[in-house]
C-alpha cells in the first residue's frame, strides 16, 4: 500500500473482471448439480422423496420407527425396479420434534425440489410445515393424528392413519357402551397432540351422555403429577383416559400406581408402544385399554409378512408407527406409479384417488385427506398389546 | 388437606434432585465465579452412565452410582483443564466454552446411547408407604436421604477440611491465595470435579423417577439453575432451600394452574428474584472477571 500510492486503473479493472468471471463461474458451478439434474417434473433420474421426523429428543423413537417403516417400503419398490424404471431416493431430515426446525426443512424441500414428503409423526411440526408445502405443491403423507391437521384444509396433506376423533370415538364407545363405565377421569397434556385427544375424547363421551369426573391438564414437559393424580384418586374413577405422548404417559401411569390408583388407563396410539410400557413398567401398564388401527404383528397375513420383513431388515419387532409409515410410503409410491411419476397437483390427485388395502385398514381418502376412519380396541397383557377378547 | 400434603411430598422428592443440581452450579460459581452451563448435560451423562452400569452391566445401584460419579468427575476435570488457560483472561469465552461443552456432551450421548432413551426401574422394589392416606414412595425417601447426606458432606468438606478451606480462600481472593501457596488451578479442578460428581448424583438418582434420554439435562438444568438463583447463587444452603422451593412450587402450580403451571412457576420465580435479587441466602456475589 505505502510503497506505490499511484493508482493503476487498468490492473484494477482487469482484476475486477477476473473476479466477476470467477464468481459467476463459481455460482453456476454451485447451482448446476442440484438444479439441472432434478427439474420439477423431470421424467428421468431418481425420484426424490423426503422423510422428515425427529431423530433426537424425547420423541425420537417415533421418528426412528417411522423412518424404518418408510425405508422398508421404498427398498421393496426399488428392488422390484422402482417406478417406471426410476429409483426412489429417500432422504431423512431430523426435525428434532421442533416446529421451527420443521419449517426450515420445508423450505429446503422446496428449494431442493423434493417430489413428496413422508412424515412427520408429530402433528405440531406437520401443521407448521403445511403452508410452505401447500404453496410449493408438495404432497405430504403425515403420521400425525391431530384434528388440527384436517383443519389446515390443505389439499396436499394426507394422513396415513386415523385422526384423534376416530381413535377416541371408538374408545369412548367401548368404555361407555360396552364396558358400562360412568366414572371416567381424564388427564391430558396441553401440547398439540394432547389437546386434540382432550377435545376429541371429551366430545365423544359427552355425546354418550357421560361427563368426566375430573379433567386434569398437565404441561408437555411436566415430570411430577402428584397434584393431578391425587385429584383423580379422590374421584375414585373406574377408568382413566390419558392423552399424552409415550414417555409422559408412562410416567403418569407409573406415578399413579405408586399413589395407589388401581383403575385401568385407556388411550390411543402412544399407549400401545413399547416405550410407554417400558417407562410405566410392565406391571403398571397391565390392563391399559388402547384404541389402535394396528394391534399386533400377527393379526393378518399382510401384517405377518410386514413384521417378518421388518425384523429381517432391522432386527427389531415391528410396531404401529413403522406400519403406518410403511402404509403411507406404499400409498405414495402407488400413486407415483399410476400417475407415471407425476408431481404437484397431479400427484396429490393421484394419492387421493388411490384405494389401498394396508396394514392399518382400507385406505379411501376423502376430501379432507383422511383415509381411515376405524380403529380396534386392544389391551396390554404381559407387556404386549393384544386384541380385546 | 390430604391433597395438599400429597402434592407437597411429590414436590419435595423432585425438589431434592433440583437442590443437588443447584449445589453443583453453586459450588463451581463459588470457587471460580463461573456459571458452568455444561452442568445440566453432565447430569444427563451421569444419568446415562448410572443406568448403563445398573441395567446393562448389572451392577448394584449404589455401585453404578459411584462409577457414574467417577466418570463425570473425570469429565469435570477435562473441562476445567481445557478452560484453564482462559482463567482470569477471558471470562466470556469461558462461559461460552461451558455452553459448547454442554452441546458436545449431548452429541456424545446420542452417539453412544442412541436417540431413544431408556426407562430405569426403581432399585427399591418395595411398595409405597401409606401415612394417613398419603403415599410416600420408598425410593423418594432414599433420594431425599442421599441428597441430605450430600449436603452435609459438602458443608463439612468446605468448612472443616484444609482443601475445603483452601477452596474458599481461592474464592475470596485468588491472588492472596496464590501468595500463601495455594494452587489455584488444582483448587478449581477440584471444584469442577466435585460439581460434576454432584451432577451425576442428581442425574443418577432422577433416572428411576423419570426417563433417561439426551434431553434430560434440559429438564433438570433450567429448574436447577432457577433453584440456585432463588437460593442465592454460590450459597450451599441457598441451593438446598431453592431446590426444595422450586420443586414444591412446581408441584402446587401444576395442581392449581394445570396447563399453565410452567408459566406460573417462572412468574413466581421472577417476582421473588425482583424482590430479592441476591436470592434467599444471597451474599455479595463473587466476581473474578
Amino acid at each position: 500500500m505505502t510503497r506505490s500510492s499511484t493508482p493503476r486503473p487498468p490492473t484494477t479493472t482487469r482484476a475486477a473482471v477476473c473476479a466477476a468471471a470467477v464468481l459467476a463461474a463459481a455460482l453456476t458451478a454451485c447451482g448446476a448439480p442440484g438444479e439441472s439434474a432434478d427439474n420439477t417434473g423431470a421424467s428421468s433420474g431418481p425420484i426424490k422423496v423426503a422423510v422428515v421426523n425427529a431423530q433426537s429428543g424425547q420423541l425420537s423413537s417415533l421418528g426412528d420407527w417411522e423412518y424404518k417403516g418408510a425405508r422398508l417400503a421404498v427398498d421393496e419398490w426399488n428392488k422390484k425396479g422402482g417406478i417406471d424404471g426410476r429409483t426412489v431416493q429417500l432422504k431423512l431430515f431430523d426435525d428434532q420434534g421442533d416446529p421451527t426446525t420443521g419449517t426450515n426443512i420445508a423450505r429446503r424441500l422446496v428449494s431442493e425440489k423434493y417430489v413428496a414428503m413422508i412424515g412427520t409423526a408429530e402433528s405440531a411440526v406437520t401443521i407448521a410445515m403445511g403452508p410452505v408445502l401447500q404453496q410449493a405443491k408438495i404432497p405430504n403423507i403425515t403420521s400425525g393424528q391431530s384434528d388440527g391437521l384436517v383443519a389446515l384444509k390443505s389439499p396436499y396433506l394426507f394422513l396415513n392413519g386415523p385422526t384423534s376423533t376416530t381413535y377416541d370415538t371408538t374408545l369412548a364407545q367401548h368404555l361407555v357402551t360396552d364396558k358400562g363405565y360412568r366414572k371416567i377421569a381424564m388427564i391430558t397434556n396441553n401440547g398439540s397432540f394432547g389437546k386434540g385427544e382432550h377435545d376429541a375424547f371429551l366430545t365423544s363421551v359427552k355425546g354418550l351422555g357421560v361427563t368426566p369426573a375430573t379433567d386434569q391438564v398437565v404441561t408437555t414437559d411436566q415430570k411430577e403429577f402428584s397434584a393431578a393424580l391425587t385429584k383423580i384418586r379422590s374421584t375414585k374413577p373406574e377408568v382413566i383416559f390419558i392423552g399424552s405422548e409415550e414417555v409422559e404417559a408412562g410416567l403418569i401411569v407409573k406415578q399413579a400406581r405408586d399413589l395407589g390408583i388401581t383403575a385401568p388407563f385407556a388411550g390411543a396410539a402412544p399407549q400401545g408402544t413399547p416405550v410407554f410400557i417400558d417407562t410405566a413398567g410392565k406391571e403398571a401398564a397391565e390392563g391399559t385399554i388402547v384404541s389402535s388401527p394396528y394391534l399386533s404383528n400377527d393379526v393378518s397375513d399382510a401384517s405377518k409378512k410386514f413384521a417378518a420383513a421388518y425384523l429381517a431388515a432391522y432386527g427389531e419387532e415391528a410396531e404401529m408407527h413403522g406400519a403406518k409409515a410403511y402404509d403411507g410410503a406404499n400409498i405414495l409410491l402407488s400413486a407415483l406409479e399410476t400417475s407415471k411419476g407425476a408431481v404437484g397437483e397431479e400427484l396429490a390427485d393421484a394419492i387421493r384417488a388411490t384405494r389401498y388395502q394396508g396394514l392399518l385398514g382400507d385406505f379411501r381418502f376423502d376430501g379432507t385427506g383422511v383415509g381411515i376412519t376405524r380403529t380396534t380396541i386392544g389391551v396390554i397383557r404381559d407387556g404386549k398389546l393384544v386384541p380385546q377378547q | 388437606m390430604q391433597e395438599t400434603l400429597q402434592t407437597l411430598v411429590g414436590g419435595l422428592s423432585l425438589g431434592a434432585v433440583y437442590a443437588l443440581v443447584a449445589m453443583g452450579f453453586s459450588l463451581v460459581y463459588r470457587t471460580m465465579g463461573l456459571v458452568n452451563f455444561a452442568h445440566a448435560d453432565i447430569a444427563m451423562i451421569g444419568a446415562y452412565a448410572a443406568s448403563t452400569f445398573y441395567l446393562t452391566s448389572k451392577l448394584p445401584f449404589a455401585v453404578a452410582m459411584v462409577v457414574a460419579i467417577a466418570v463425570t468427575a473425570a469429565i469435570g476435570l477435562v473441562i476445567e483443564r481445557v478452560l484453564r488457560p482462559l482463567e482470569n483472561k477471558d471470562f466470556d469465552l469461558m462461559l461460552i466454552g461451558t455452553i459448547g461443552f454442554g452441546i458436545v456432551l449431548q452429541a456424545v450421548a446420542i452417539l453412544i446411547w442412541g436417540t431413544t432413551g431408556r426407562a430405569v426401574r426403581s432399585p427399591v422394589p418395595s411398595a409405597p408407604l401409606d401415612l394417613f392416606g398419603i403415599r410416600v414412595r420408598t425410593y423418594d425417601l432414599l433420594v431425599m436421604a442421599v441428597a441430605a447426606l450430600a449436603v452435609l458432606g459438602l458443608a463439612w468438606f468446605l468448612a472443616r477440611t484444609k482443601r475445603g478451606a483452601a477452596m474458599q480462600a481461592v474464592a475470596m481472593d485468588h491472588e492472596a491465595a496464590t501468595a500463601v501457596g495455594i494452587d489455584v488451578g488444582r483448587s478449581n479442578a477440584l471444584a469442577f470435579s466435585i460439581g460434576a460428581g454432584l451432577a451425576a448424583l442428581a442425574g443418577g438418582l432422577v433416572g428411576p423417577m423419570l426417563y433417561v434420554d439426551a434431553s434430560l439435562g434440559g429438564a433438570l438444568g433450567i429448574k436447577g439453575f432457577a433453584a440456585a438463583m432463588l437460593g442465592g447463587f454460590g450459597s450451599i444452603p441457598g441451593a438446598v432451600v431453592g431446590g426444595l422451593a422450586i420443586g414444591v412450587l412446581d408441584s402446587y402450580a401444576a395442581g392449581h394452574f394445570q396447563g399453565y403451571s410452567v408459566l406460573v412457576t417462572f412468574l413466581v420465580f421472577t417476582a421473588a428474584i425482583m424482590i430479592r435479587p441476591t436470592g434467599v441466602f444471597g451474599e455479595r456475589t463473587v466476581s473474578r472477571a
